[in-house]
C-alpha cells in the first residue's frame, strides 16, 4: 500500500478487497478530499466497518488501487478493541509460570508513546477515567476500554481519525463531550466515522457514504452524498430508515372494511380476454387467475397490453364490459359499480402519479386511499388521519405531513402513492412499473417498501415491470406477455 | 312550435326563473337505486353522450347507444366512441322501444327532429331526459303525455364530466323536472339517481327548472365563458404583437394565461385572482375592469334580453335554417385570427408571470364574471345558478383553450354555446376598439414597471373592500365549501 501524507486526499479506484475470504468489498470508487469529514452508513452486513478497515490496512487487495492513506491513523473500532484485548490476554499467557500478571495498567496504555500527553490527561478527566489509571486494562468494562481507545486515538496527533461506531454505549454526557471535542478539531483532523444511525451524525460531517449488501458475503459502496445536497440527503435518510428499522405495516381501519371476500374463490379470474383498438388486437385470448396469497410478477415489452390487462381488473378499461372478468366476487357487467371493485384494490402507476396533480397535503394523499379518490372529497375520520400519520412515519416523512404533495420529489411522491394504495390493506395491490422514472436510490426505496409489504401483510401483490429479471423477493409466479403480433 | 317561455304569464315566468335550490347530500341517500336494472339508451355519442354514458355504466347502470343510421353505416366518430368503449350500439328502432330512459344528448339545434323521430318509438311511461332545456323552453317541444321529462345538466364540458368522476368526484349539476310531463311523479327520483350515476351529487346539485337552466346557461356560455375569453384572446394577442412583443411569447401568454389566472378563481373567487397581483397591479386591474364593465354592460344586457325574450334562439335557428351561414363564416374567421395561427413559443413562463404580465386578462375575467353574474341575477335568476354559469365554469372553459386554443374551445362546447360565443365576439371586438387604443404592454405582455410602485393606502383598502363585497363572492364562498378539494393544473 502506498502511504503518504493526506494532503492530496485519499483515492480508492475500482478497489476490490477480500477479508479472510469470508467477505468481499467490490469495485469501490471513493475519493476523500482533505477538508471533508465522512460518515459511512448502510444496511447491516453491507461492509461499513470493512470499508473503514481498508483504510487502516486491513484486508487483501485483489484488484484496483488505493492511494494517499496517511501513516498516522487514529483508529477506534470494535475489531481494534477486540484485538487490543486479545493482545493483552496473550501477554498474560506469555508470562511465565506462576506469576500472576495484572496486565498493562491503563495509564501505560494511554501515555506510552503518547504525542500529546496534556490532551490525554485532559481527556482522561473528561471521560471520568482518573480513578482507573492504575487498573489493568483488561479488567476494564467494554465501555471503559472503548474510552481508553478513544483517548489514545485522539491524543496522538492523527492525520486521519477512523471512528467505527464511536458513540455506541456512551452515556449522554460523555457523548456530548466527545461530540464537542471532535467538533473542536475538525480544522486539523479529517474524520471518517461509521454510524448506523443518521441522527447521531455530527453537524460537521460533510459527506456520507452509503454501503449496500451484494448477496450474503459482499458489499459495495452504493452512493456518496454531499450533505449540502438536501434532496439526496433526504432520500438517503429515508432509505436507511426503511432498510434498517424493523417496521410494521400500520393497521387498517376496521370500521371501513368492505364486505369480506370468499377465501375459496380467486381474487381475479380472466377468461379468453381480448383487447383491441380499432382493428388492432392488443391482447388475444388471455386466461389468468390470481388466487389469494399468490404474488405475481407480470412482465413484457412496452405495448404488449400489460397496463390494459391491469385496467381491465381495476375497472378503468372500458372493454372490461365486453370481456369475461370475475373480480372480488363480481362477474363484471352485472350492475356493480367500479367503486365496489376498487375498494378491494390498491393501485400505483406512473400514470396515476401523473394524474395525481392535486395541490393537497401529503397526509391527504395517503388518506385518499381510503376513498379510492384522487384528491380528497370527504372528511376523513380521526382514525384515518392517525393511520395516515403512521404511514408517514414508516416512510420517514413525518415532517412533511402538511406539505403539498406536488412539491415533493418524484420519488417521494411514488412512495406516498404506495402508502396510499396500501392504507386500506387491499386484498390486491397492483404495482404497475413502480420504479419507472426513478433514480437508483429511489428504486431501492420503493423496492424495500414492496418487500416489506410482500412479507408482512395479507395483501396479494401484482408487480408489473418490463424487465422480467427485475425480481422481488417473495414473488413466485410469473406471467410474461409478448406483443400480440410477434 | 311556440317559444314555451313566452307562452307563460309573467308571474309564472318569474317563478320559474327564480327556481333554484342547493340540494343537501342526504337527498341522494338512495344512490342510483331508482335507475337500477332500467335500460338507459343514449342518443348521440359526442361530448356529453359518451362521457355521461361511461360514468353511468361505471356506476352499475345499463347503458347503450342509439345512433342515427348514417352514423352507424359510415362508422362515424360517434359510432367509434361507443363501440370502442364496449357499448352496445343500435338504431333507434333497435333500442328505443326497449328503453326505460332515453337520454337525448344530440346537439340542441337537432333536438326537434330527433325527438320527433324517437318519441313514437318510446314505450308507454318511459322517461326522456335532456342535458339542456333548449328544446323544451325555446322551441316549445310538446312531449307525449305519458312520458316523464327530466333534465340532468352537468355544468361542465363533457371531458370534465368524465375526468372528475374517475378521480372519485363529480361536477356540479343542475337537475329539473318538466312539470307538464311528470305523469307518475317519478321525475325527481329519476333525475337524482341519474345525477348520482354521473357523480354530480358529490360536487353539488341544484334543483332548478328547465327555464332557469336555459336562460342562465345560454347567458353564461355566450358572454363570460366563451365570448369574453375569445374576444380577450384576440384583442390581447394583437395588441402585444402591435407593441413589438414576440408573437410566440404573446401566443403562449394567452393560451395558457386564461387557465392559470382563472385557476385562482376556483380557490378564492375574483378576490383571490386579484390578490395574486402586486398591489399596484391589483389597483390597475381593478380600474381597467371598472372601465370595461361600463363599456360592456349594455352588451351583457342585450344578450340577456335576447335570451329572455327568445330573440337569441330564433336568430340562431334561422341561421341554421339558412345552412349555418353566419356560424360557418364566424368559425372560419376565428380559424384565421393571428392568435389562432401563431403557435405558442418555446418560452418558459412561470405561474406568477402569467398574472404579472396579464393584468388586462385578469381585468377582463373579473369584468366578465361580475357583469354576467349581475345581469343574470337582475333578470331574476338565483345567485347559485348565476354563480355556476359564470365564475364556476370559467376555469373549465379556460382549460380547453390551453389544450388547443379557440378551436378546441369551440369544438367542445355545445352548438348553442358556439353560436352565442361568435355573436358576442362579433359585437364585443368593435365595442372595445377605443378602449384598446390606450392599452400598453404594462398591462399586457410586460407587466408594470415597479420602479415607482407607490400605492395609496386608502385606495388599496377601497379596492380590496369592493372586491370582497361583490355578491358573487358571497355565494361563491358558500358553494366552494361544497367542493372540498380542487385540482391543480399548471
Ligand atoms: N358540450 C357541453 O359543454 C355541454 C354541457 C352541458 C350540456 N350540454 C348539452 O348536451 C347536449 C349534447 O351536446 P354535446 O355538446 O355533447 O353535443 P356533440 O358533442 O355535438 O355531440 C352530439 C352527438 O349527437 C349526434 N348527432 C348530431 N346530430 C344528430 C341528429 N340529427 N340525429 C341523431 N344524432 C345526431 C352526433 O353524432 P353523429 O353526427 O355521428 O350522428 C354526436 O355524437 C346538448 O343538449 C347540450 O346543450 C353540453
Ligand atoms: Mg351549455
Amino acid at each position: 500500500m502506498d502511504t503518504q501524507n493526506s494532503l492530496d486526499g485519499i483515492r480508492l479506484e475500482n478497489l476490490t478487497v477480500n477479508f479472510d475470504e469470508k467477505f468481499t468489498l467490490c469495485n469501490i470508487d471513493w475519493t476523500i478530499e482533505p477538508s471533508q469529514h465522512w460518515v459511512i452508513t448502510g444496511t447491516n452486513g453491507s461492509g461499513k466497518s470493512a470499508l473503514a478497515a481498508i483504510l487502516a490496512g486491513v484486508g487483501e487487495i485483489t484488484s484496483g488501487k488505493i492511494e494517499g492513506v496517511p501513516n498516522n491513523i487514529g483508529l477506534v473500532s470494535f475489531e481494534a478493541q477486540a484485538e487490543l484485548i486479545a493482545n493483552e490476554l496473550k501477554k498474560d499467557d506469555a508470562d511465565i509460570m506462576d506469576v500472576i500478571s495484572l496486565g498493562t495498567p491503563v495509564h501505560e496504555m494511554i501515555f506510552t508513546d503518547c504525542l500529546e500527553p496534556e490532551l490525554a490527561t485532559e481527556l482522561v478527566e473528561k471521560f471520568g477515567l482518573t480513578s482507573l489509571m492504575d487498573r489493568a486494562f483488561r479488567k476494564l468494562s467494554t465501555g471503559e476500554t472503548r474510552k481508553v481507545m478513544l483517548i489514545r486515538a485522539l491524543s496522538n496527533k492523527p492525520d486521519l481519525l477512523l471512528l467505527d461506531e464511536p458513540f455506541d454505549g456512551l452515556d449522554a454526557d460523555t457523548l456530548a463531550m466527545l461530540q464537542a471535542h471532535l467538533a473542536s478539531i475538525i480544522e486539523t483532523t479529517p474524520m471518517i466515522m461509521v454510524l448506523n444511525r443518521f441522527d447521531e451524525m455530527p453537524d460537521f460531517i460533510t459527506h456520507i457514504a452509503y454501503m449496500d449488501k451484494q448477496g450474503d458475503s459482499a458489499g459495495q459502496l452504493k452512493y456518496t452524498v454531499n450533505r449540502q445536497d438536501d434532496v439526496a440527503y433526504n432520500e438517503l435518510y429515508q432509505l436507511l430508515h426503511l432498510k434498517t428499522t424493523d417496521l410494521d405495516v400500520p393497521e387498517m381501519d376496521e370500521s371501513e372494511k368492505p364486505p369480506a371476500l370468499d377465501p375459496s374463490q380467486p381474487l381475479v379470474k380472466l377468461t379468453d380476454i381480448n383487447i383491441k383498438y380499432s382493428d388492432t388486437v392488443i391482447v388475444d385470448k388471455l386466461n389468468w387467475t390470481i388466487e389469494p396469497g399468490k404474488h405475481w410478477q407480470l412482465s413484457g415489452p412496452n405495448g404488449c397490453g400489460k397496463t390494459g390487462i391491469l385496467s381491465l381488473i381495476t375497472g378503468d378499461h372500458p372493454q372490461c364490459y365486453v370481456n369475461d372478468i370475475f373480480v372480488f366476487g363480481f362477474q363484471r357487467g352485472n350492475g356493480e359499480s367500479i367503486w365496489q371493485i376498487k375498494q378491494y384494490i390498491g393501485y400505483v402507476s406512473t400514470s396515476l402519479q401523473w394524474e395525481y396533480r392535486v395541490s393537497t397535503s401529503c397526509r391527504n394523499v395517503i388518506i385518499s386511499g381510503f376513498f379510492d379518490s384522487i384528491g380528497m372529497y370527504s372528511r376523513p375520520s380521526d382514525k384515518q388521519k392517525k393511520i395516515a400519520d403512521e404511514w408517514l412515519a414508516l416512510l420517514g416523512m413525518t415532517d412533511r405531513a402538511d406539505q403539498p404533495f406536488n412539491k415533493l420529489s418524484y420519488g417521494d411522491q411514488r412512495l406516498l402513492l404506495i402508502a396510499r394504495a396500501m392504507v386500506k390493506h387491499p386484498p390486491l395491490l397492483i404495482l404497475d412499473e413502480p420504479c419507472l422514472g426513478l433514480d437508483d436510490m429511489n428504486r431501492q426505496l420503493v423496492l424495500a417498501l414492496i418487500e416489506k409489504i410482500c412479507a408482512g401483510s395479507e395483501t396479494t401483490v401484482l408487480y408489473v415491470n418490463h424487465h422480467a429479471e427485475d425480481k422481488i423477493k417473495g414473488i413466485e409466479n410469473y406471467l410474461a406477455m409478448t406483443k400480440n403480433n410477434e | 312550435m311556440a317559444n314555451y317561455f313566452n307562452t307563460l304569464p309573467l308571474r309564472e315566468q318569474l317563478e320559474q326563473l327564480g327556481k333554484c335550490r342547493f340540494m343537501d347530500s342526504s337527498e341522494f341517500a338512495d344512490g342510483v337505486e331508482a335507475l337500477k336494472g332500467k335500460k338507459m339508451v343514449v342518443i348521440g355519442c359526442g361530448a356529453q353522450g359518451l362521457n355521461q354514458g361511461l360514468n353511468l355504466r361505471d356506476s352499475g347502470l345499463d347503458v347503450s347507444y342509439a345512433l342515427r343510421e348514417a352514423a352507424i353505416a359510415e362508422k362515424r366518430q360517434s359510432w367509434k366512441n361507443a363501440t370502442e368503449n364496449g357499448f352496445v350500439v343500435g338504431t333507434y328502432e333497435d333500442l328505443i322501444p326497449t328503453a326505460d330512459v332515453v337520454l337525448n344528448l344530440t346537439p340542441d339545434k337537432q333536438h326537434t327532429p330527433v325527438v320527433k323521430a324517437v318519441m313514437p318509438l318510446m314505450k308507454e311511461g318511459a322517461c326522456l331526459s335532456y342535458s339542456h332545456g333548449f328544446n323544451i323552453v325555446e322551441e316549445g317541444m310538446q312531449i307525449r303525455e305519458d312520458l316523464t321529462v327530466i333534465m340532468v345538466a352537468p355544468k361542465c364540458p363533457g371531458s370534465e364530466v368524465r375526468a372528475e368522476y374517475v378521480r372519485g368526484f363529480g361536477v356540479p349539476t343542475l337537475i329539473a323536472v318538466h312539470e307538464d310531463n311528470d305523469p307518475k311523479g317519478e321525475g325527481l327520483a329519476l333525475a337524482k339517481a341519474y345525477a348520482v350515476g354521473t357523480g354530480g351529487h358529490k360536487a353539488g346539485v341544484l334543483m332548478s327548472s328547465f327555464i332557469a337552466e336555459v336562460k342562465s346557461d345560454l347567458m353564461g356560455e355566450q358572454t363570460i365563458l366563451c365570448g369574453m375569453l375569445q374576444t380577450g384572446s384576440i384583442l390581447c394577442f394583437d395588441k402585444m404583437v402591435e407593441e413589438g412583443i414576440d408573437a410566440g411569447y404573446a401566443s403562449k401568454l394567452i393560451q395558457y394565461g386564461w387557465e392559470t389566472v382563472t385557476e385562482a378563481l376556483k380557490y378564492g373567487g375574483v378576490t383571490n385572482m386579484l390578490d395574486r397581483l402586486s398591489n399596484p397591479a391589483k389597483i390597475k386591474a381593478f380600474d381597467l375592469s371598472e372601465e370595461l364593465k361600463v363599456i360592456m354592460r349594455p352588451l351583457y344586457n342585450k344578450h340577456q334580453d335576447d335570451i329572455i325574450n327568445g330573440t337569441f334562439s330564433r336568430v340562431m335557428m334561422e341561421d341554421w335554417a339558412n345552412d349555418d351561414k353566419n356560424l360557418l363564416g364566424w368559425r372560419a374567421e376565428t380559424a384565421e385570427t393571428n392568435f389562432e395561427k401563431t403557435p405558442a413559443g418555446d418560452v418558459e413562463i412561470s405561474e406568477q408571470e402569467f398574472f404579472d404580465n396579464g393584468i388586462l386578462m385578469v381585468a377582463m375575467v373579473k369584468a366578465g364574471v361580475e357583469l354576467a353574474f349581475e345581469t343574470m341575477t337582475a333578470a331574476g335568476i338565483i345567485a347559485e345558478s348565476a354563480y355556476y354559469e359564470s365564475l364556476h365554469e370559467t376555469p373549465l372553459i379556460a382549460n380547453t383553450i390551453a389544450r388547443k386554443k379557440l378551436y378546441e374551445m369551440n369544438a367542445t362546447i355545445s352548438d348553442t354555446a358556439e353560436y352565442g360565443c361568435y355573436l358576442y365576439n362579433h359585437a364585443c371586438l368593435p365595442l372595445l376598439g377605443d378602449f384598446m387604443k390606450d392599452i400598453k404592454t404594462d398591462v399586457i405582455g410586460k407587466g408594470l414597471d415597479l420602479e415607482d410602485a407607490g400605492v395609496d393606502n386608502a385606495r388599496l383598502i377601497e379596492v380590496n373592500e369592493a372586491l370582497r363585497s361583490h355578491p358573487v363572492e358571497a355565494i361563491g364562498g358558500v358553494l366552494r365549501g361544497h367542493m372540498a378539494d380542487m385540482k391543480k393544473i399548471v
